[in-house]
């Protein structure tokens, strides 16, 4: 087992190999970004520094340039400033719940206007979390066992996890519970707690769930709204029509099997793509569902890349796809192996527990096997903050594993 | 406690394993295993064939008048689940719109709902509303439905409502891909039984179902695959709204269009032959009355014409009586006319010549224990007077001289008892006698015992004009495509020498006295050429309902001809109780071979001084200058 080797004496200051995923990724990144707009922006005559991929280029330069940073700084010395960034982050969470100071696009507001940039406040909040979690739990781990310590930790991911339901953005809060609970078990914490935890959780979970899908309109108790909903009914394969009640009129009924089939008409056209990609994929740019629009428009460079990758490259290029990730995933617990103290190891384990999540809420759902969460693919998705997010807790990887042990 | 966490940290690792692990065997799944019904699914997503519908061929006069046409129409249909409740409102808009009842069209619009097999209720989300639109009518339609009013006043409509209007307005009412087209004919009735008529018949294939226009009848049915032309397709992408993608075109097979088809029919001599047709139907109230107008030289038929008739535009108002072609499809006992066949039988083996005499039995005539009898006696009569009374003792009597095997032979010579080969649908062959008893010998030759159709008799009287050679009818002269390149021409056809040229000609000159002063069709005379024709007055089977069926056929210039003519009526009982073939049918002949000759410039060949020499020259058809007395 090379997951945790014991250390040689002469070590690279940085992690090559997951630095060399990383570049591989963003290369990729680019280069189906441009494959995923070019369509639709070929047309637009558009400026060449107003085209996505451009930006998207921007956006990692900027990234690299932010990740660089963090390595610069020894990760003790800044996690002595985590509980700063963190209400900090708290803050603007809750700036962009006031309205007329955060932006919204399609009915949800998640975005905060910063100098003509629009920055997503959840993506920093989830790295922000991590580091107040790493740093909270990094005591001794007999305080751990106190029932106070322990909940402090649960509040302090369940508070911007509430906040960022609130936005909505039901994928992004998400990831924060396994990343948490991931930290909090790598941490020591007593498992009976834990198993407690989980319990009452999936049981509330399911209680969530059965309220949402089968209760009758006037017993639900929990509201969300109707895309999260209908994007529920799909996933699970229900019928709108019998959950709006039995006195529609047929002309209703019709127009909410439509509605059924436009909303599902995404999902399964993201499993067409990848399907149709085969083994070796039809080439880049080359992709039908992808160049004539069948895939999600708005949604194809970000949050549907994967589908587009997986048509034009096939099981070929979905796998490498894997395998990269897999690569930073593993050097990742390599890295909280071999981190100098507990702090560290905390910090490998949550970052690694973040991408993870995100990974499989995004892959997952392009290929239905998740429910679709606007969860943006790290490293590969079109997105400012999500690029940054991303390059900065590889950095903080990096970090861990600037600083291992001391020799 | 270093343990636990090892063991810990283990554990997540392996649970990541195993979250990848789900993930690469979906992945196995959908791109290594069902990667083939996926890439179909793309293929049926982004391909669309579209149907691309040949015009059907136009059908032409001899001289490009047009007799039938073709224009794209459309089908309008609804989907009445976007109607909301406003199809009663719809109804009311569209109704005089598209001439629709406004009832019907409000029980077309109301939605219905039906179960599926899954136990489901649907609406029906497509209705046809009306077949064979004019595109003007379609796009008032549609404009109208553009236009329709909101009923939301004092206040901004929603969302909803928006979406709601815009589906009414422009995805209610829509017209089928399909194009469909229009059967037209302009000239209403005018030779509605040489063209026929067309209707629709649904077709399937590999691409769908589609709805055809087949012809029924007449040329229409018997050229309907020269007509139709060959359906075209394009393949093509289409992206994510449905839009067509033209630089991904992957074929584009244009339609081909139906040929046009000239027919030797004259629009002018048709309208001729009609009207003098219905004047004559008014006067001697008929039956039925037909006539056939052809060129004896190529057998060309330039007008073909039953009454009563039918217009091809309405065919659901016509009855089969109406649209029966008892020119080719009725046969009847012909009478007189038939007697030609055995006279110029008989002068073509040399058995009699025109002036051989025979005895009349001054209208008695007792023969194998039946009496012949003649419309008024007669003593001796040479063979041309024969003809020219009409006498039927004499014609029992040249047959009887004739014998069986030659008469039989004869008949068949000429014609009768097989179909002519006119191109036209329903052509039957007549009755020839199957049993011959003692008496037929006598009886056929004077038209009785044997049944033939019209066009038979036309034909079989049109090739002693043309010197004893029989000619097929011709009814199409050609097919030509859209640039009017001729694609297949239909010549004249010879379809035997019957008699010989001398025969012919004594025939012709016996004739020619059927027509004179002292014949039996006196009121068939031309005042500026010499016509040679045959009276025919058969008594309808049962002999005793005193039910008759007249005819007359003849030709002009009865030398050089022209023009062969024939005019029928079954059953003439006009109030002035007339109903002889000279006496009904050879005025109707005599106003349209006037009006006829007058339109060909047929070259006059008497009563008027003709300049150049004094025989015909063979071109009667030229238009050489002449003056009038």
């Amino acid at each position: 087992m090379m997951l945790f080797p014991a250390p040689k004496e002469h070590q690279s200051r940085l992690d090559g190999l997951q630095l060399a995923a990383v570049l591989a990724l963003i290369a990729i990144s680019v280069a189906f970004v441009y494959s995923a707009t070019a369509a639709s922006e070929a047309g637009a005559n558009l400026a060449w520094h107003r085209h996505t991929y451009f930006r998207q280029i921007i956006w990692f330069s900027l990234g690299l340039g932010s990740a660089a940073a963090v390595c610069l700084i020894d990760y003790h010395i800044l996690s002595r400033w985590s509980l700063v960034i963190y209400w900090g982050s708290i803050l603007t969470l809750v700036v962009v719940l006031i309205p007329g100071l955060g932006s919204s696009h399609h009915g949800a507001g998640r975005w905060i206007e910063f100098g003509g940039i629009q920055l997503q406040p959840s993506e920093f909040a989830k790295l922000a979390f991590i580091m107040a979690q790493a740093h909270y739990l990094s005591r001794p781990v007999d305080e751990l066992r106190q029932l106070r310590i322990f909940w402090s930790a649960i509040g302090l991911m369940v508070l911007p996890f509430l906040l960022i339901m609130k936005e909505p953005d039901l994928g992004s809060g998400l990831v924060l519970l396994p990343t948490g609970i991931t930290m909090l078990y790598s941490a020591g914490a007593p498992g009976r707690y834990l198993g407690r935890l989980l319990t009452i959780g999936g049981l509330a979970t399911l209680l969530v769930l059965a309220d949402l899908l089968f209760a009758p309109p006037r017993f639900q108790v929990v509201k969300i709204h109707d895309y999260q909903k209908s994007r529920l009914l799909v996933y699970f394969g229900l019928d709108y029509a019998s959950y709006a009640g039995r006195d529609i009129t047929p002309a209703e009924r019709q127009r909410l099997r439509e509605k059924q089939f436009n909303a599902s008409l995404n999902v399964r056209q993201s499993l067409i793509a990848v399907g149709s990609g085969g083994l070796g994929g039809k080439g880049w740019r080359q992709g039908q569902q992808n160049g004539l629009g069948f895939l999600p428009q708005a949604s194809k460079h970000n949050d549907f890349i994967f589908s587009v990758i997986a048509e034009e490259k096939g099981f070929i290029g979905s796998v490498t796809i894997l395998t990269l990730y897999a690569v930073i995933l593993f050097t990742g617990i390599r890295i909280a192996g071999q981190a100098r103290d507990r702090l560290g190891k905390l910090l490998a384990v949550g970052v690694v527990t973040l991408l993870f999540s995100h990974i499989f809420i995004n892959i997952g759902m392009n290929i239905r096997i998740m429910p679709v969460t606007g969860v943006p693919l790290p490293l590969l998705s079109y997105g400012g903050s999500s690029v940054l997010c991303s390059l900065i807790a590889i950095g903080m990887l990096q970090n861990v594993h600037i600083y291992r042990k001391a020799y | 406690m270093k343990q636990i966490q090892y063991r810990r940290r283990l554990l997540i690792a392996l649970l990541l394993g195993v979250a990848y692990a789900g993930l690469a065997y979906r992945l196995v799944d959908l791109q290594v295993l069902r990667r083939e019904n996926l890439q179909a699914e793309v293929w049926t997503n982004t391909h669309h064939v579209f149907q691309l519908e040949p015009r059907r061929g136009d059908i032409l006069d001899s001289r490009g008048n047009m007799l039938a046409t073709s224009a794209f129409v459309k089908t309008v249909c609804a989907d009445p689940s976007l109607l909301g409740d406003h199809a009663p409102e719809v109804a009311h808009l569209l109704a005089p719109v598209l001439g629709m009842n406004e009832a019907e069209l409000g029980l077309r619009l109301a939605p219905r709902a039906r179960q599926t097999d899954a136990g489901d209720t649907v609406t029906n989300r497509y209705v046809v509303l009306k077949h064979k639109v004019p595109l003007d009518v379609w796009q008032r339609a549609k404009e109208t439905m553009t236009n329709f009013p909101s009923n939301i006043v004092g206040r901004l409509p929603t969302k909803k409502e928006i979406a709601f209007y815009r589906a009414l307005r422009y995805s209610a009412i829509f017209a089928d891909p399909v194009d469909d087209q229009l059967r037209s004919y302009p000239n209403g009735q005018l030779a509605a039984h040489v063209l026929g008529s067309v209707g629709v018949a649904e077709h399937s294939d590999v691409h769908g179902t589609f709805i055809n226009t087949v012809g029924l009848d007449g040329v229409e049915a018997v050229f309907d695959k020269q007509l139709s032309g060959t359906r075209g397709w394009r393949v093509t992408e289409r992206d994510g709204h449905r839009r067509e993608r033209v630089e991904l075109r992957e074929e584009n097979v244009e339609p081909r269009d139906g040929l046009n088809l000239v027919l030797t029919i004259d629009s002018v001599i048709q309208g001729i032959l009609e009207t003098a047709l219905a004047e004559a139907n008014e006067k001697e109230k008929p039956l039925s009355i037909s006539g056939i107008v052809m060129r004896p030289k190529t057998g060309e038929i330039l007008g073909f014409a039953n009454l009563p008739t039918f217009d091809p535009n309405h065919l659901d108002h016509t009855t089969d009586t109406q649209r029966r072609n008892r020119l080719i499809s009725d046969f009847h006992e012909p009478g007189s006319t038939f007697k030609i066949v055995v006279i110029s039988g008989a002068l073509n083996d040399n058995l009699v010549h025109l002036g051989d005499r025979f005895n009349c039995e001054m209208g008695r005539f007792s023969f194998a224990g039946h009496t012949l009898h003649d419309s008024s006696p007669h003593g001796e009569l040479s063979v041309s007077g024969i003809i020219m009374k009409s006498s039927n003792i004499g014609a029992a009597k040249v047959g009887i001289l004739m014998q069986k095997p030659r008469l039989d032979q004869y008949m068949r010579d000429f014609g009768f008892g097989a179909p002519t080969g006119i191109r036209l649908p329903g052509e039957t062959p007549g009755l020839m006698p199957h049993e011959w008893t003692k008496v037929s010998i006598a009886q056929i030759p004077m038209g009785q015992g044997v049944a033939v159709t019209s066009i038979q008799m036309t034909m079989a009287m049109a090739a002693l004009a043309n010197k004893g050679v029989l000619m097929r009818p011709m009814l199409v002269d050609r097919l030509v495509d859209a640039g009017g390149n001729v694609v297949a021409r239909y010549p004249p056809v010879t379809a035997r020498r019957v008699i010989s040229e001398t025969a012919a000609k004594d025939m012709v000159e016996a004739l020619k006295t059927v027509v004179g002063p002292d014949g039996t069709a006196v009121r068939a005379t031309l005042e500026h050429y010499t016509v040679a024709g045959k009276t025919g007055t058969a008594q309808k089977v049962p002999y005793s309902a005193n039910k008759w069926y007249a005819s007359f056929v003849g030709f002009f210039p009865a030398d050089n001809p022209e023009v062969c003519i024939y005019i029928a009526m079954d059953e003439p009982h006009g109030p002035s109780h007339l109903h002889q073939g000279g006496q009904v049918c050879a005025p109707v002949f005599k106003q349209v071979a006037e009006k006829v000759a007058s339109y060909l410039n047929v070259r006059p060949d008497k009563g008027i001084d003709l300049p150049g020499s004094e025989g015909t020259n063979g071109q009667g058809i030229k238009t050489v200058a002449y003056r009038t007395p």
